[in-house]
This record gives C-alpha cells, structure tokens and sequence, in this order.
C-alpha cells in the first residue's frame, strides 16, 4: 500500500561527479527514502522499477531511463558512484558511473536472515544495513547487518548484532545511528568499521523511524513527529525540540 | 500479508477474478514453505483464490477525481497527523505527512518551526536540489520553486511516470473487498474497514 521509502548521507554538498557538474546544493534524505539526487540526476523507485530523471534543467525533469529491477523495492541510497538499493530480499548494489544508465554491480543476500526489510547506508567500504524481521518483512531475528564492500562485486557480510525492531539508520563520523522502535536511538562506534559497538541509547520515548545526521544535528522522524538533537559531540545528543 | 496462509487453499469460481500473473501454489503445501514461497512470489501479484478459512478483513476503495489529486496547495502550518518521511536541505527540515503533503521547518538558531505545510494529495517522498522541490504527487512527479520556503512555487508537473495503487484490488491477500467501479473515479487507496458486511469480492 505504501509507496514507500529513501536515503542519502555525504552531508550537504555540491555534487561535481558523478552524475555531471553541479554547482546546485543537493538536500539529504533518510535511509528509508526513495528518492535521492546525485548531481544532474534524480533516482526514484518504486515497487519494482528504478527511475531516472535528468534535472540539469532543474525546472524540467526528463525521464531518461527505467530499471526493472525486482519486486518490492523499497528504499534507496547514494554514496558516491553507487546507487544502493534495499528490497526485502536483498540489496542491489548500481554503478552510476553511467548516470544515466544505472548498471546492477552486485546484489547483498544476508545469510543470517530470509527475509527482512532493510534499509542500508554505506560508508568507504563497508555499508550496514538493519534487518528488520517483524510483520510483513518476515524472518525471525532482526539483525543490524554489517557488510564489507571493498570489492563491490562480491559484498560479504562480517558481523551483525541482534536488535529489537529496528529502521532507519544513519551515521556522523565514527558513530552510527540506528533507530529502534521501542529501544530508541542506539549509538554504534563505528571507528574499526565492520566491528561496531553500542555505545549510547537515547531514551526509548518516541518510537524513531529513521534519522538524518546532519550538519550538528541530528533529525529524527518519530511516531509524532519531528525530535531533534544537538550532536555537536556526536556520541552524546542533547535533545533540541519535538516538532509535532 | 502472507501470515494466513499456510492453511488450505481451495479455488472456486464464485468470485471476481482480477488478476492477471497467476500464483503458482494451488494446493496444500506445507506452512514453513508457504512462509518463504509466497511472499515472494504473490506480493502482489496474485490471482484472487478464496481461502476457506479467509479471514474477514474487509479492504474499501477510496475513489477520488484525477482533477482533486492533482489540487495542490501552500497552507499555514499545521499539526502533523501521520509523520513520514524527512528531509534536510539548507536549514530547513521537510518532513511528510503520509498522503497529503510536506510539512516546512525553518531550522534556523537551533529553534526549529513550522512555517507551512504545502499540500500534495498522495505525497510519501521528496527530493530537492538547488531551490527546486520534486515530490510525488500519485502517479506525477510534480516540481515547486522554493526560493521562498514559505511559499512554494508550483513549476512542472511530469504525468503518469508513477505506478497507481491498484484499480482492481487491494494489495492484499486473502482479504474481501468492496468490488471496484470504476465509472466512480480512480481509487487513490484502500481502507481497511472489518465492521461493513461482507462484500462480494475477495482475493
């Protein structure tokens, strides 16, 4: 029924490559999007298919491409040239070296879990993803996932660590953010990148969906709403308002 | 969706058949593969094939006109009724309210708040770059100016590159539902309503 999902992370930036030159500030979704912008290109997907709009008239976008690529698909997330795009089964993995003409690198299949939903975000080389097993993802234990994707082609999960029933997830330097429904915000450090410790958890009240680390704060979408916090000192959020 | 089956499935004809890329499991199968099996390959896909035990969900189409969904509009700020999505862009906050459009949180001195909410019938994602908003807007991308965040700008629509909820039937399984009409309009989504009686059409 729901359209569903998104992702991004770089932080705000002016995008060069790939994509083509831009000189345009580029905003930043959560991992749960399903939308996302490199350069001179908009990347959407819905259900099955993954599109691409050329916006280098920003004011006109043309569709130039559809990818069939599965069914279900549900959120997606730039880094780089790669396109990483998570379904319940697994994540695709797309070079937009083309950025025009996606093309499918590699697909990650946790063996830990069947099926599952799962956001993903990446980082250099390695890239997480929660797996969350609870209602209509299926699977038994949900799982933070970590995958090495130092050779692209072949990503290999390394470790994963038991959660409640997490979603989104997000990460500022060397401490990544994970939203779980009834555990709140843990914070993972993340700096030995495919061993990452729980180090902090805000306090469970709110039900956090996804998060956007951005800048010094850090935006949390809850049940309600909007919590934001100060993440000047990145392990330890001091909350700044609710917005409902 | 999938966690009534693994029971018996019969077929009969009594019903209203809608689909088109058939299930493949017809007969008894064993729960645990069924568990696997099906989601993944009648997520939404199925034939309609009544179960005897089906349970009584009841799915309402939600009709509306093409001329109303695509009605946008730049309203003062309002409370946020079904959070979804967020988005970061300069110091502004987006965040949608599930089908009805994007809440705009000026960010500005740590003290963020609403300064409108620009309404788009069955928005669920945004997307900007350089001062131009893309949303979804049920089948369209459509594409505001924000130079002024507090009053978008409504600058291109591109038609039907969106996939609509289905016309047929509900995207769910084993589910009744209400039998589709469509000199009614289009149906925007379906409602879950257990209370009405049962209707003639199931999958």
């Amino acid at each position: 029924m729901l359209l569903s999902s998104f992702s991004f992370f770089a932080c705000e930036k002016n995008s060069s490559s790939p994509g083509g030159k831009s000189t345009e500030t580029t905003g930043q979704g959560g991992s749960l999007a399903t939308f996302a912008i490199v350069g001179n290109y908009l990347y959407t997907v819905d259900n099955s298919q993954l599109k691409v709009f050329d916006i280098s008239n920003s004011a006109d976008p043309q569709l130039k491409n559809t990818e069939d690529i599965g069914f279900t698909i549900e959120t997606i997330f730039p880094f780089k040239d790669k396109l990483f795009i998570g379904s319940p089964t697994q994540i695709f993995i797309y070079s937009i070296e083309d950025p025009a003409h996606p093309k499918k690198l590699s697909s990650a299949i946790s063996p830990t879990v069947m099926r599952r939903c799962d956001p993903v975000v990446a980082k250099d080389s390695v890239a997480y993803a929660t797996l969350r097993t609870n209602g209509p993802c299926g699977g038994t234990q949900s799982l933070l996932a970590v995958y090495n994707i130092k050779d692209i082609t072949q990503p290999e999960q390394v470790a994963t660590y038991p959660l409640g029933e997490p979603y989104g997830l997000g990460y500022s330097g060397d401490v990544l953010y994970v939203c779980d429904k009834w555990s709140g915000i843990l914070l993972f450090d993340i700096s030995q990148p495919y061993d990452p410790v729980l180090i902090n958890k805000t306090l469970a009240d709110g039900q956090y969906q996804d998060v956007i680390p951005y800048q010094n704060t850090l935006i949390c979408w809850t049940a309600t709403g909007l919590i934001l916090y100060d993440i000047t000192d990145n392990r330890n959020p001091v909350i700044i308002k609710n917005i409902n | 969706m999938a966690y009534y089956i693994g029971k018996v499935i019969k077929s009969k004809n009594r019903m209203q058949r809608n689909g088109s890329a058939g299930c493949l499991i017809k007969n008894i199968v064993m729960r645990k593969l069924l568990l696997i099996i099906i989601p993944a390959l009648c997520l939404f896909s199925c034939d309609p094939k009544p179960l005897t035990d089906v349970t009584n969900h009841i799915y309402v189409p939600v009709y509306s006109t093409l001329a109303a969904v695509q009605q946008y509009s730049v309203e003062p700020p309002q409370p946020t009724v079904q959070a979804a999505k967020i988005y970061a862009y300069k110091n502004y906050i987006f965040q949608n309210d599930l089908f009805t459009g994007v809440h705009i949180i000026d960010n500005k001195d740590h003290d963020p708040t609403k300064i409108a909410f620009l309404k788009i019938p069955l928005n669920s994602d945004i997307a900007i770059k350089g001062n131009y908003l893309y949303a979804n807007n049920y089948t369209d991308l459509v594409v505001f100016d924000i130079t002024n965040p507090a009053n978008p700008q409504f600058v291109k629509r591109v038609a039907n590159v969106f996939p609509p909820v289905s016309q047929d039937y509900p995207p769910f399984t084993n589910v009744y539902f209400q039998c589709t009409d469509k000199s009614k309009g289009v149906i925007i989504r379906w409602e879950q309503n257990d209370s009405l009686p049962l209707p003639n059409c199931r999958r």
